[in-house]
């Protein structure tokens, strides 16, 4: 970008003007972009920044990966099917398992944080995904541009909050609130059907599962509002105006042209915030009730997601003399690693299945 | 009657263009059998419209009628307000900013900025190509009938069967029927611009508007497109712009020059190119402008 500057006007002389450069100089540079003697230099800076965070990533799951294992050999399988999260006997004898020491009684079962978090971020996703890309269409499609700037300018800014200011508001604010005025009247009206005794029953206090999902959905939605909202501004107007002179409605063209024209961009932006979501931590142990060994029966009860468990569960987890409890959390973080992976892969393997009848990239029309 | 029987009978009509004047015995009795025979001859008529942007004029006080089933070519130097009047006629440029008109355009009699017109049916009786191809983001059969659902036309199977008979009519079927389900984003330049024709043609319009449906096809490509055009008249009214004057006089049966802001001269197209009334139309048709 500097050099193509450059040789527009003509700043620098010419670097390859020597005469080894057989072909033009000015068109070389504009070519290329970079200077002769930059590209060296560049193509290294740029390997190592971009290989950076991968390595960072790469190492901190090996180091919690080596933390966890003697856990991982203790706990077994239970640590993913249990329902239980018993630090045993701090004060008691220690026991061995497989040569690991560990204070005697100690059980502990992920399921209920794992269930927790897959079903408060699931929740975040299906309040967050409509509202993101309504909103993002309403800005590029639908508002009058001063109005949409100063929407973008809000989004940005709601992006930026701080989780805790969120969490706080969510417990003090948000939370009594659905449970005094919203709740009791979703439980009461809704139907008595099968499938939706999940969202019957006692409504508690506004702690719990759908706050949890609610205050997710709020951090998320700024993430993937921006996102959409710059993959529709490039959509190209021809294929809606086909779509228009198709006699499509304006709904229509929304819904079969301009978003899956860029379907593929809305999965990897929505992954983004899942990803967010999965990894929420304080705001969620704000609003969830923070338990360890209980899975919500209904979709207003108290519950707890691994990332929250991390943080509410370190300062005690010190206390254990033999590092078992520790150890165990350094599993959950690796199980949290695992839940990021698969989602990606997921998304991924989603792209690929759909991608194919999206536009390819570079039609611009 | 079906389109496919008006078609055919429009092929032993209209052999050439240039054989047009010549009174035969087999038009009169066509005519009396043709099922539009009471309509208006004029499907689309332009009264002293008047268009511009903001304060920028483009064109004024054009008078022009098109009669059913007839090819029309639009002509003019660039920049002169083709494309401008042609999205006028299906108001496409109802929601261009600054966009206004003067005077009306009546379909069938009815002007389209009416109070009991329906935009989204305008739109289906009045249908538009495009200078480039613009598939949308679904598959080949998808596309074909994506006016068909969105107008709930048909439904279910039906959809099929519409789909391979318009993408037969477009000559397209042999290429792509192993492949309905994949993206239209593989198929040529040309292929694109023969499925967008069969998605117009896929909701029954009686009128097609065409902004140089074949400038970014290469002449192999062009030539099937200007065959299927002529196959389209006369079960259909059909108005194509287009810079290449060979393809105005090879498919055509009017023209119309705008140039200046103003319709200069409209006629057929034999009698336009041959025996041009107006100076400018001279120079434009014999290439020394433009
Ligand atoms: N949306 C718009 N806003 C303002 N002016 C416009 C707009 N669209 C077109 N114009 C102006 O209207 C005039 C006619 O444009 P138009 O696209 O109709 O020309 P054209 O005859 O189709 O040219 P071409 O042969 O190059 O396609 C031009 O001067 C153009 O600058
Ligand atoms: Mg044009």
């Amino acid at each position: 970008m500097v050099a193509v500057g450059d040789a527009a006007t003509g700043g620098t002389p010419p670097v390859a003007a020597r005469p080894s450069v057989k072909r033009d100089p000015l068109l070389q540079r504009i070519r290329t972009g970079v200077r002769a003697n930059e590209h060296h230099l560049w193509g290294w800076g740029g390997r190592i920044s971009a290989a950076a965070p991968f390595v960072a990533l790469v190492l901190t799951v090996l180091v919690l990966a080596f933390k966890a294992w003697p856990a991982v050999k203790v706990n077994g399988a239970h640590f993913l099917v249990g329902t239980d999260w018993k630090p045993g006997s701090t004060y008691g004898a220690v026991a061995y398992t497989n040569g690991v020491p560990h204070p005697v009684g100690v059980s502990y079962g992920a399921w209920p944080v794992i269930a927790g978090t897959l079903e408060s971020s699931g929740i975040a996703l299906l309040i967050a995904l409509p509202i993101s890309v309504g909103a993002a269409f309403a800005l590029t499609e639908r508002l009058p541009r001063w109005i949409a700037e100063i929407l973008r300018y809000a989004i940005e800014i709601l992006a930026g909050v701080p989780s805790v200011l969120i969490g706080l508001w969510g417990a003090l604010t948000l939370g009594p609130l659905l449970a005094n005025d919203v709740y009791p009247f979703i439980a009461s009206h809704v139907p008595d059907v099968p499938g939706f005794s999940y969202l019957k029953g006692p409504v508690g206090h506004g702690e719990g599962l759908l706050t949890s999902g609610m205050v997710l959905a709020l951090m998320i939605i700024p993430i993937i509002a921006s996102t959409t909202r710059t993959l529709f501004a490039q959509v190209p107007p021809l294929p809606k105006e086909g779509g228009e002179a198709l006699g499509m409605t304006d709904w229509e063209v929304g819904r079969r042209i301009t978003i899956p024209w860029v379907r593929s961009g809305i999965i990897g932006a929505t992954v983004l915030g899942l990803g967010r979501a999965i990894g929420e931590t304080i705001a969620v142990a704000m609003v969830s009730g923070s338990l360890l060994a209980t899975i919500s029966p209904n979709v207003y009860g108290t519950m707890g997601t691994i990332a929250a468990t991390l943080v509410t569960q370190l300062d005690s987890a010190f206390v254990d003399g033999t590092g078992f409890e520790v150890r165990t959390l350094a599993e959950l973080a690796v199980v949290l690693v695992l839940v990021l992976l698969i989602v990606n892969i997921l998304a991924r393997l989603i792209i690929r299945r759909t991608g194919n009848l999206s536009a390819p990239l570079g039609v611009g029309l | 009657m079906s389109e496919g029987d008006q078609r055919r009978a429009g092929e032993q009509v209209r052999t050439s263009p240039a054989e047009n004047h010549g009174e035969r015995e087999i038009d009169h009795v066509l005519e009396a059998l043709d099922p539009d025979r009471e309509r208006p001859h004029d499907v689309v008529l332009s009264k002293d419209l008047s268009l511009s942007f903001g304060d920028n004029r483009i064109l004024s006080g054009v008078n022009i009628e098109f009669r059913r089933g007839t090819i029309t070519a639009l002509i003019g130097p660039t920049g002169c307000g083709k494309s401008t009047f042609l999205r006028t006629l299906n108001r496409m440029n109802d929601k261009v900013s600054g966009f206004r008109y003067e005077g009306d355009v009546t379909l069938e009699g009815a002007s389209i900025w009416g109070p009991d017109q329906n935009l989204l049916h305008l739109r289906r009786r009045v249908g538009m190509v495009f200078q480039r191809p613009n598939p949308f983001p679904m598959s080949i059969g998808d596309n074909v009938v994506a006016g068909v659902k969105a107008h709930q036309i048909a439904k279910g199977k039906q959809l099929d069967v519409v789909a391979e008979e318009r993408l037969r009519q477009v000559g397209l079927w042999d290429h792509v029927k192993d492949r309905l389900n994949d993206s239209p984003f593989r198929l040529s330049g040309g292929q694109q611009q023969l499925l967008c024709l069969a998605r117009a043609l896929a909701v029954g319009p009686e009128v097609l508007l065409l902004d140089e449906p074949t400038s970014a096809l290469d002449p192999i490509s062009t030539e099937l497109v200007e065959t299927l055009l002529r196959k389209l008249t006369p079960a259909l009214t059909l108005i194509i712009v287009t810079h290449n004057l060979g393809q105005a006089r090879r498919t055509s049966d009017n023209t119309m020059f705008l140039y200046g802001g103003k319709l200069v001269e409209h006629g057929p197209t034999e009698e336009l190119f041959e025996r041009p009334r107006d100076p400018s139309t001279e120079h434009y048709v014999t290439g020394r402008m433009g």
